[in-house]
Parts: structure tokens; sequence; C-alpha cells
């Protein structure tokens, strides 16, 4: 195998391709071009690569001529113009939205936040999930047999507990305490 | 003619997989964590003794935060009888006095979320009038009113704050 300059011929005939479609480099270019100057095995590479692209290109110059261009952009251009349903758009974005690779990034950022919403301070938390200023709730009550009433004052929002006096009861309470005052 | 080889991409997806579960994971042992209670501060109670009559036009000063809430009662005087502040640490109870031979017992129950659970009692001797558990907030209160005084009411401002 020839050495010839910088460039071998195994570097030069991989490079070969390249060349013959005007992809390479300028000094690249150059040292296949010096290269083929004075190694007849690489031009004769060259040749058998240039005549397999010349047989290719008519093969398919050939079929393309069979192939009804015009109707296929005609379709195509048929195809953008008309309108889909909105099922038809929304599906198709739904099928875009889920895609793997989308759905791996939003699972990400939907940890992240997560994480970043249960990092907050307690308070902040609080206002996030009770937007309506954290209202007093009452979990249980019992009266013992005595009227109430629960209410939530609307300007401040102040919760109300009300018993209704049990007549009853305090008039025996009553009785027991002048009783009480009247034996002492 | 081209002579290059395909290149082919480096499989990212494992490791895009893994970070993914990863942080996934972690949110979910946080909400888990998040869940649970946390274990009982020190509560601070405060409570304020209100006679609220028709008798005359008073208003005490001091009650002057609480100015719009009063109001919903319609009650022509307003007087600050006593304000008492107490702090309940860890499962304990704070007992109040209330004019009358009444007593309020509040047991602070649970603290999450900046929301602290009470349980109030009130009773007069043995009797008991009302038993309630209310959740509010830090630093919140509500009023509890209705036993009868000296020919007006009494109306109790609970209020908590967790230390």
């Amino acid at each position: 195998m020839a050495v010839t300059g910088t460039l071998n011929c195994q570097a030069a005939e991989g490079l070969l391709g390249a060349w013959c479609d005007g992809e390479l480099k300028v000094e690249q270019a150059e040292q296949v071009k010096r290269h083929l100057a004075v190694c007849p095995s690489c031009r004769s590479r060259r040749v058998q690569l240039e005549r397999l692209d010349n047989t290719i290109r008519a093969v398919l110059q050939r079929k393309a001529q069979e192939v009804r261009f015009d109707l296929a952009w005609a379709g195509i251009e048929e195809r953008m113009a008309e309108k889909r349903s909105w099922a038809a758009r929304f599906a198709e974005r739904a099928r875009l939205a889920f895609e793997m690779k989308r759905l791996r990034w939003a699972v990400s950022v939907a940890a992240v936040l997560l994480i970043g919403i249960l990092a907050l301070p307690d308070s902040y938390k609080a206002w996030l999930f009770d937007p309506g200023g954290g209202r007093t709730r009452i979990d249980s009550i019992d009266p013992h047999g005595r009227n109430v009433a629960v209410f939530r004052e609307r300007e401040t929002r102040t919760t109300v507990i009300w018993l209704f006096p049990d007549e009853e009861w305090d008039d025996e309470v009553k009785e027991e305490s002048v009783s009480n005052n009247h034996v002492l | 003619m081209k002579n290059g080889m395909m290149k082919l991409k480096r499989n990212r997806f494992p490791i895009i997989t893994f970070f993914s579960l990863a942080w996934l994971l972690a949110a979910a042992l946080a909400v888990a964590q998040a869940g649970e209670a946390d274990s009982p501060r020190a509560i601070q109670l405060k409570i304020g003794t209100i006679l609220a009559t028709n008798q005359g036009k008073n208003f005490d000063p001091r009650l002057a935060p609480l100015k719009s809430q009063l109001n919903v009662f319609k009650y022509q005087s307003y007087q600050l009888l006593k304000e008492e502040t107490k702090d309940v640490a860890g499962k304990g109870d704070a007992v109040f006095e209330i004019p009358g031979g009444r007593s309020l017992t509040v047991t602070p129950q649970e603290y999450r979320d900046d929301r602290i659970a009470l349980k109030v009692r009130l009773t007069r001797g043995d009797q008991p009038f009302l038993d309630t558990v209310v959740r509010l907030r830090s630093g919140g209160r509500f009023l509890l009113g209705g036993p009868a005084h000296e020919g007006g009411v009494l109306i109790l401002s609970i209020g908590a704050s967790a230390q």
C-alpha cells in the first residue's frame, strides 16, 4: 500500500465518497486530490465509484419518471388544506403530549414541584391548600342536651358557638343556691 | 455518494428514567412523612372572659381587637372581666375558672399544617355544659357564648398559638 504525503491509501479510500460528493473541507479535499495524482490504485477506485454513482443515478431517474409526483403533491396539499374535526385534532395533540420522551421530563418536573411544595413552611402550605383563610372547623360538638348554634361571622370569619340558656337547669341551680344560703 | 456510516444515538433512556423514578420515590417518601401528624408542641392558650349586657352603653377599650366580632351579638355593653394565658406542653391541658362557678378545660390534641385541634369542655361543678373539638389555625380564635351571668351573658374568646 503506497503512502503519499500525509494521506495513505486507507485514509484516502475512506474519504473518496465524500470527496466525490464535494463534502470535504478544503484542506482534506486537497490532500485527497494530491494522493489521487500519485496513486493509480486509488484513481482506479475513484473511477469505479463514479461509474456506480452514474448507474444508480440513471436507474433512479428512470424510476422517478414513472412516479406521478404531481398527483402525490396534490394529495399532500389536499390533506393539508382539509379541516379535521376538533376530536381528531385533540386526539393528535393528546398523542403528541403523551409521547414517552415528553412524559419522562413531565414526571421529573412534577416530582420537583411536589418536593418544593412539601418543603414550604407550614404557614405557606396552609395558605396554599386552604386559601379560604384557614377557617376554624368544628370537628365535634356535644351540648349535653342543650340547644346550641354554630355560625360564622361574615366580616371577620370568626366562628361562634352559642349555647342557648336552659331555663330549667338554670332555675334548679338558683334554687339550690338560695337553699344553701338559707341553711348557712 | 455518501460513505458515512449511520451514527448510532446514544441511548439516554435508562439514565433519565432512573433519575425520574428516583425523584418520584423521594417525593412519595416526603408525602408519606408529611401525612403523619406532628407531635404536639407547646401551645399557648389565651382565654378572654367577656360580659355582654344590655345595661348601659359601654365598650371596654381592651376589647378593641374584638370589636367587629362582638358587634354580631347586638348587645349594648361589653366588659372584659378577665384574660388569662397558659402554656400547655405535650399532652397536658389547661383549666380556666369562669365566673359563675364554671370552668373551661382546654386540651390541645393535635398540631398539623399550622392548625391546632383543641378539645374544649365547659362545666359547672361536675355538670358538663359543652364538649367540643375545634380545629383552628395557629394564632386564630373562636368565640363561645351564652352562659348567663349577672343580667347578661358570658362570651369566651378562646385562642391558641403554637410555640
